[in-house]
C-alpha cells in the first residue's frame, strides 16, 4: 500500500498529540509502520511514544552539529517500532518557528526518512496554520490527508474552520483532502451532535468520537498511550477504534469553510440555546 | 505602484547603510545576509571609504539564524567590531531576514549604550521603504540616540546651520555637492554642520545638530523629514528650498533666501552674490563663441530621468541659463502624492517670462521612461537632446543620439571624486560636462 502521509492540526491544547500518539499505537497494533514527526518547537509529540523526553530535536543538531548528520542522530524508535523525530524550535519570543518547521522537513527528506516500507508519516503541527511554515506539512507532496481535533468548545470550532481556509487553498492546487475531524470529547452538551452538524458542514465527517475519559492523564503522567500502560481499559479501545475509522477511511474532501456567521448559528442551534433553556429552567 | 520594477535607480532601505560610511569615522554594523551590504556597495558605493565596501561588519544571517533568531550573533558582532574597528560612531542595521523574524536589535543595541558606547540602532529591513526615506530615519535614530546624549553646545549658537542636501552615495556627487554648497553659506558668513564626507567635522559636529540657529533643507523632500524631526525636537526652524541650487541664478536665490530666513546682513549677502556672479559669468561669457558658432548642432531639448532633486534643480538651470528646453521629466524617487503636487507645483513655476507646462511623469519605474523618451524624439528629428539619467541610459543616448549627462546611479561611465553640480562652481562644472560631450562627438 502506499505511503499515507497525515496532518493533525487542532487548536493548542486540543489533545492533537495525544491523540495522535494513542492513535498511531493503534495503529501500530494493526501491523503498521509508522513515523511521527512532531512540529512544535516545544518537541513533545513523541513523549507518550518514546516514554520520555530523551529526544534531540532536528533543529538542536542542527545547530549544535550543523547540517552534516546522520537520522539516528534525530530519529528514535518508540512504542512497537514507531519511528519518533521531533522537529523542535526557537525558544519561545525568539526567532521563527515556522521556518524551523521548513528547514527540519527538508532535513527529514535529504537524509532519507522517508523509507518504501512505512505505511504512514504523521505531522502533528502546532496550533493553528499561523504562517506558510506551519503549511509545510500540507503544501505539495506532503501530507494528503489531514485531520483537525476538535471538541464541542466554541474556540476549537473556530479553530478547526480557520484551517479548513488553509487546507482549502492548498488543496485547490494540490492534492490535500481533509479526512475528517476528530472529537475529543470536553463532555460539552450534545457536543457529539454538534460536532456532526458542524463536520457536515464543512462537507465532512466527524470520524471519530474519543470519550473523555481521565485514564488519559494517568497514562500521561506515566509518559505512556492509554494502549501501552493499560491496554485492555475501554480508552485503549476507544483508540483502537479511531486507528480502524482512519485505516478504513474513504471521505477525502476539499473542505468548504463557513463564514463567521454561519459556524455562529451552529453554534447557537446546538449550544447557546440549550444554556438559554437552562438558566430559564433555574 | 506598478506591478514590477525594471531599473529602480535607488536602492532598499538597508541602502542608508552608506549615509553611515560617509559620516567620518562612522561605522555600519549590518545584521542581514551576507550579499546585501555588497549588492548595496555595488549600486551605489564610490571606494570603500573609512569603513564602508568590504569592510562593513556582518552578520552574515544564515538559516540558524533565522530558525533560532539571531540576537547573540550580532551581540558578538558588535562587541568584536568596537574592538577591531577604531570608530567614533557604529550604526547596527538589520536587513530583511533579521527585520522579518524579529530580532530584538534595540535591546541588543541597549548593552553597549549603557555602557557608554557610540552605538545606535536602527531597523532597516529591506522591505520598509527605500534608501531616500531610510536615510532621513538613519540620520534622525542618531541624532535621537547619540546626538542628544552628547550634545556639546550651550544652546543655540547665532550662526550656526546645518545643511541638508545630497544623499551620500544616493547622489553620486554628494561630497562636491555638499563642499560646494558649504563654500558659498559660509560665504554668507554662517558656520555650516554638512555632517557628511569631506568638508564635516565628524561627530564633533554631529553633536552641535541641537544648537543650530535654523536648518537649510535643500532637497525636495528628504531632508524635510529630518528638519521637522528637529524642529519638533529642539525647536530649531527650517527653510526647505525644494531642489539643488545649479548655475548663477538659481544659487543666488538659494542665497537670498537663506539670508532672508536667518536674517543676515543685507548688504553684505548681496556683495557676496555680486563677487561670486562676476566670477561665474565671466565664465559663461567664455561659452558664447562657442554656443553661437558651433557647427553640428548643440542640445535643445531635455529629456530626464532622475529623483525629484536633481530634476527640478537642472531643469530650471538648463532652460535659464542654457536655453535648453525641459522635454519629459521621469522622477523616479518615488514620490509620495503630497509631495508630487509640490514638485508640480515648483515645476510650473520654472520660467518667469513664460508659462511653461513640463511633463512630468512619477514612476520609480524608469525602465518604462526609455520607450516614452524614444517615441518623444521622433517627434523633433531636427533636434539635438541632453539626457540626464543614470549609466543605463546609454543605449538609450545611442539609440537617439543624444547626449548623456550621468547625474543619477548607477553611474557606470564616469569616475566621480570631488565633481559637484551645486552653486555657481557647481553650474560651470555641468556647462563643462554637457559641453564636452556634444564636443566629444565633433570629427
Amino acid at each position: 500500500m502506499a505511503l499515507r502521509q497525515v496532518a493533525i492540526y487542532g487548536k493548542g491544547g486540543i489533545g492533537k498529540s495525544t491523540t495522535t500518539q494513542n492513535l498511531t499505537a493503534g495503529l501500530s497494533e494493526l501491523g503498521k509502520k509508522i513515523m511521527v514527526v512532531g512540529c512544535d518547537p516545544k518537541a513533545d509529540s513523541t513523549r507518550l511514544l518514546l516514554n520520555g523526553l530523551a529526544q534531540k530535536t532536528v533543529l538542536d543538531t542542527l545547530r549544535e552539529e550543523g547540517d552534516d548528520i546522520e537520522l539516528t542522530d534525530i530519529m528514535k524508535i518508540g512504542f512497537n517500532g514507531i519511528r519518533c523525530v521531533e522537529s523542535g524550535g526557537p525558544e519561545p519570543g525568539v526567532g521563527c518557528a515556522g521556518r524551523g518547521i521548513i528547514t527540519s522537513i527538508t532535513m527529514l527528506e535529504n537524509l532519507g526518512a522517508y523509507t518504501d516500507d512505512l505505511d504512514y508519516v504523521f505531522y502533528d503541527v502546532l496550533g493553528d496554520v499561523v504562517c506558510g511554515g506551519f503549511a509545510m506539512p500540507i503544501r505539495e507532496g506532503k501530507a494528503k490527508e489531514i485531520y483537525i481535533v476538535a471538541s464541542g468548545e466554541m474556540m476549537a470550532l473556530y479553530a478547526a474552520n480557520n484551517i479548513c481556509k488553509g487546507i482549502k487553498k492548498y488543496a485547490l492546487k494540490g492534492g490535500v483532502r481533509l479526512g475528517g475531524i476528530i472529537c475529543n470529547s470536553r463532555n460539552v452538551d450534545r457536543e457529539i451532535e454538534l460536532l456532526r452538524a458542524f463536520a457536515k458542514e464543512l462537507g465532512s465527517q466527524l470520524i471519530y468520537f474519543v470519550p473523555r475519559n481521565n485514564v488519559v492523564q494517568r497514562a500521561e503522567i506515566r509518559k505512556k498511550t492509554v494502549i501501552d500502560y493499560d491496554p485492555k481499559n475501554s480508552q485503549a479501545g476507544e483508540y483502537r477504534n479511531l486507528a480502524r475509522a482512519i485505516e478504513e477511511n474513504q471521505m477525502f474532501v476539499i473542505p468548504k469553510p463557513m463564514t463567521q456567521e454561519r459556524l455562529e448559528e451552529i453554534l447557537v442551534e446546538y449550544g447557546l440555546m440549550d444554556e438559554l433553556k437552562d438558566n430559564y429552567q433555574i | 505602484m506598478p506591478e514590477f520594477i525594471e531599473q529602480p535607480r535607488y536602492t532598499c532601505a538597508l541602502g542608508a547603510l552608506q549615509s553611515v560610511v560617509a559620516i567620518k569615522r562612522g561605522v555600519p554594523i549590518l545584521h542581514s545576509g551576507p550579499g546585501c551590504g555588497s549588492k548595496i556597495h555595488g549600486f551605489i558605493g564610490q571606494g570603500e571609504g573609512y569603513a564602508g565596501g568590504n569592510t562593513v561588519p556582518c552578520t552574515n544571517a544564515e538559516e540558524r539564524d533565522v530558525v533560532f533568531g539571531g540576537e547573540k550573533k550580532l551581540h558578538t558582532l558588535i562587541e568584536n567590531s568596537l574592538k577591531v574597528i577604531d570608530g567614533d560612531l557604529y550604526v547596527v542595521m538589520t536587513g530583511c531576514t533579521a527585520a522579518i523574524v524579529g530580532d530584538d536589535i534595540q535591546s541588543v543595541a541597549a548593552d553597549f549604550q549603557t555602557e557608554g558606547k557610540p552605538v545606535v540602532w536602527i531597523e532597516t529591513g529591506g522591505f520598509k521603504s527605500n534608501n531616500y526615506v531610510s536615510h532621513a530615519q538613519v540620520v534622525n535614530a542618531i541624532i535621537d540616540q547619540y546626538v542628544h546624549k552628547n550634545r556639546t553646545g550651550g544652546g543655540v549658537q547665532k550662526g550656526l546651520v546645518n545643511l541638508f542636501a545630497s544623499i551620500p552615495y544616493q547622489d553620486p556627487y554628494w561630497n562636491g555637492n555638499l563642499e560646494n554648497l558649504k563654500r558659498i553659506l559660509e560665504g554668507l558668513g554662517l558656520r555650516v554642520n554638512v555632517l557628511f564626507g569631506n568638508e564635516s567635522g565628524g561627530v564633533e559636529e554631529w553633536k552641535t545638530i541641537p544648537d543650530a540657529q535654523f536648518n537649510i533643507v535643500a532637497d525636495a523632500w528628504v531632508g524635510v523629514r529630518i528638519a521637522k524631526h528637529l524642529q519638533i525636537k529642539y525647536g530649531t526652524p527650517y527653510l526647505h528650498f525644494p531642489y539643488i541650487p545649479i548655475g548663477g541664478i538659481e544659487t543666488s536665490k538659494f542665497l537670498r533666501a537663506v539670508a532672508e530666513f536667518g536674517g543676515l546682513d543685507k548688504e553684505k549677502t548681496e556683495a557676496y552674490i555680486k563677487a561670486q556672479e562676476e566670477k561665474y559669468y565671466s565664465h559663461i561669457e567664455k561659452l558664447a563663441d562657442f554656443m553661437l558658432e558651433f557647427r553640428y548642432g548643440i542640445p535643445n531639448r531635455v529629456y530626464t530621468i532622475a529623483d525629484s532633486t536633481y530634476a527640478l534643480g537642472f531643469s530650471r538651470f538648463l532652460l535659464n541659463e542654457l536655453g535648453i528646453i525641459p522635454g519629459k521629466q521621469f522622477i523616479v524617487d518615488n514620490v509620495s502624492e503630497k509631495n508630487q503636487k509640490k514638485i508640480l507645483e515648483s515645476f510650473a513655476g520654472i520660467s518667469e517670462y513664460k508659462k511653461r507646462d513640463v511633463e512630468v511623469i512619477f514612476d520609480p519605474d524608469a525602465g518604462a521612461a526609455a520607450p516614452q523618451i524614444e517615441a518623444e524624439a521622433k517627434k523633433y528629428p531636427d533636434k539635438r537632446f541632453l539626457i540626464l539619467g543614470s549609466g543605463w541610459d546609454k543605449h538609450l543616448a545611442n539609440k537617439i543620439k543624444a547626449d548623456l549627462l550621468i547625474i543619477s546611479p548607477p553611474v557606470t561611465y564616469r569616475l566621480v571624486m570631488n565633481c559637484g553640480y551645486a552653486g555657481y562652481e557647481g553650474g560651470l562644472r555641468a556647462i563643462e560636462d554637457i559641453y564636452d560631450r556634444v564636443l566629444a562627438t565633433y570629427r
